[in-house]
């Protein structure tokens, strides 16, 4: 494919290992309307990687993400997970939402545990270990509360935690913190982070914000809008653990201005 | 939203639990005072009017005679076979009319060329006073019970079905995508988030319907029947028998509150997490026992 970006380096991630996703010339052309959503975006993220994606809104960022978890069918291309065909919904693919949407009629723990309820009868390690992500995301003395006593942060972490609990290596994470306030934000990205590297997942995280893209990343697909375009992919070589410090170093600076330059005349 | 992330929010958390549980009885008991104060003046009045003849007994009898009257129709155990045939004939109607009326909502929001087919119908019935309908279902089925509770069960159908069609259609689309995602089946969809989301708006129906039946029994024995309470008011109004009458008809308000008191009962506990004091400690323990023994 001739579409790979300038920045395009698929052998200098820090964390590589196999692909997890190959995407080759994948185009989403919605049949109402004829919309062309997606043309021609190429990609490799590999085993343990965090990519995020990064653009203005309409540049087909969610619905890239959508193609990947199986909720919707491609027009054209090539897209394997773990070097199977992506068809549908699987079990090694899950994914989040900016709204956490959690059920009210469940604790926290009730929602945290209903992937497994999906899959089968709850059984006692079920609740052992969606007990433990609570714990992991400091929310374990709210594990009985109903989720609207929740504030919007404390949600979004239980919505994260139900992510976790799937056991899938490859999370999509579509804005999940845009709702939230600036500090929350932050304060849930690094606590993303430390989970990330803590069960060793692929993440493939959307966001229309630049700084949070490149901080949060191994690279960045920067998407350009009418039609969904990949621009260019950015390497991030910052080594991790990563801490908000690094938003004031000049390299950091640097990288973020290189992706809002590939974003061009788009934002 | 707010944001409450702080390490103290528990404690902040817990003495709002403690606080929402111990002030909601007191807070309704205080507030109710006025309402009562009210009531009671009204009454006072009514009496005395009465008693001074400035409204004629035939019109409006003094609360004191109603209540004599009452008295009497529980002692004499008169009332007991009507006050039964009523009760059975608005149970059995509201059963099978928002029974039938549930499932053909569920089907309806399964199957949008079922929901084309029958919608129509429900349409007509809607528009028709269905009350009109009662000489012909005595026609149709006697005298008995039969027409009463088919009386009841046509007219409480409606609001059953088309609020529990409503909650069912009006769902979140992301929610859907999301169990899409996790794999889950029609039938796990169905049952873990369209029904729960649509019991809000379903029991709205149901707490409608179940007045409505009421309303269907009652005016079904009007038009003809062997016993009932519509019987009995009708037959001490043609008597003249004012005290009586209207000692039939409180018990009626009373049927109608206590039946529409079970629904309001079974709404708050089933659909408790659309009210906010529905999270209460108590609530809280017996989910945590629930779990533990999971």
């Amino acid at each position: 494919m001739d579409e790979q970006g300038p920045a395009t380096d698929t052998a200098g991630s820090a964390t590589g290992g196999g692909p997890t996703v190959r995407a080759r010339g994948i185009t989403k052309v919605f049949p109402r309307g004829k919309v062309v959503a997606l043309e021609d975006v190429s990609f490799v993220i590999k085993s343990g990687q965090f990519t995020s994606v990064v653009g203005p809104s309409g540049c087909g960022k969610s619905t890239l993400l959508r193609l990947v978890a199986g909720l919707i069918p491609r027009s054209y291309g090539e897209l394997d997970v773990h070097g199977s065909d992506v068809t549908g919904p699987r079990t090694d693919i899950a994914m989040m939402f900016q709204r956490p949407i959690l059920l009210p009629w469940k604790t926290a723990l009730e929602n945290v545990v209903l992937p497994r309820k999906i899959r089968g009868r709850l059984d006692e390690r079920d609740w052992r270990e969606g007990r433990s992500l609570l714990r992991l995301l400091a929310l374990e003395e709210f594990r009985h509360a109903y989720p609207q006593h929740l504030s919007g942060g404390m949600q979004q972490r239980v919505a994260l935690a139900r992510l976790l609990i799937t056991g899938a290596d490859l999370l999509l994470m579509d804005e999940p913190f845009a709702s939230l306030d600036e500090f929350t934000r932050e304060r849930l990205n690094l606590e993303l982070l430390r989970i990330q590297s803590e069960v060793a997942a692929t993440v493939m995280f959307v966001t229309h914000n630049i700084t949070e893209a490149v901080f949060l990343a191994d690279q960045v697909l920067v998407m350009t809008p009418r039609p969904g375009r990949l621009a260019g992919i950015v390497e991030v070589p910052f080594g991790r653990p990563r801490t908000i410090e690094l938003l004031r170093s000049p390299e950091f600076n640097d990288l973020a201005f290189k992706v809002r330059g590939l974003l061009g005349e788009s934002i | 939203m707010k944001t409450r992330e702080d390490p103290d929010v528990a404690a902040v958390e817990a003495q709002r639990l403690t606080e929402l549980e111990t002030s909601s009885l007191a807070r309704r008991v205080g507030s109710a005072w006025p309402a009562f104060l009210v009531f009671a003046l009204l009454v006072a009045a009514w009496e005395g009017a009465a008693r001074a003849e400035l409204i004629s007994r035939l019109v409006l009898p003094a609360p004191s005679r109603i209540f004599l009257a009452l008295i009497e129709l529980f002692t004499s155990g008169l009332i007991w076979e009507h006050l039964r045939a009523t009760f059975l004939e608005t149970m059995a109607g509201f059963a099978v009319g928002a029974g039938s009326a549930f499932v053909l909502a569920v089907l309806s929001s399964f199957w949008g060329w079922f929901r084309q087919i029958v919608s129509p119908y429900m349409i007509i019935l809607q528009v028709t006073p269905r009350v009109a309908l009662a000489p012909i279902f005595i026609t149709w089925f006697g005298f008995g019970l039969m027409p009463k509770i088919v009386m009841a069960a046509t007219i409480c159908f409606f609001p059953v079905f088309i609020n529990t069609l409503t909650g069912l259609l009006n769902t979140d689309e992301e929610a859907l995508e999301m169990f899409r995602s996790m794999g889950a089946s029609k039938r796990q969809i169905f049952t873990q988030f369209t029904m729960p989301s649509a019991m809000p708006v379903t029991f709205a129906g149901l707490k409608t319907g179940i007045t409505l039946a009421l309303i269907g029994a009652i005016v079904a024995e009007f038009v003809a029947t062997s016993q009932g309470l519509g019987l009995l008011i009708d037959r001490f109004n043609f008597r003249l028998a004012m005290e009586e009458a209207f000692a039939v008809l409180l018990v009626l308000a009373l049927l109608g509150l206590l039946l529409y008191g079970v629904m309001e009962f079974l709404d708050r506990r089933i659909v408790f997490w659309t009210r906010e004091e529905r999270l209460s400690k108590r609530e809280i323990r017996s989910r945590r026992g629930r779990e533990d023994t999971a």
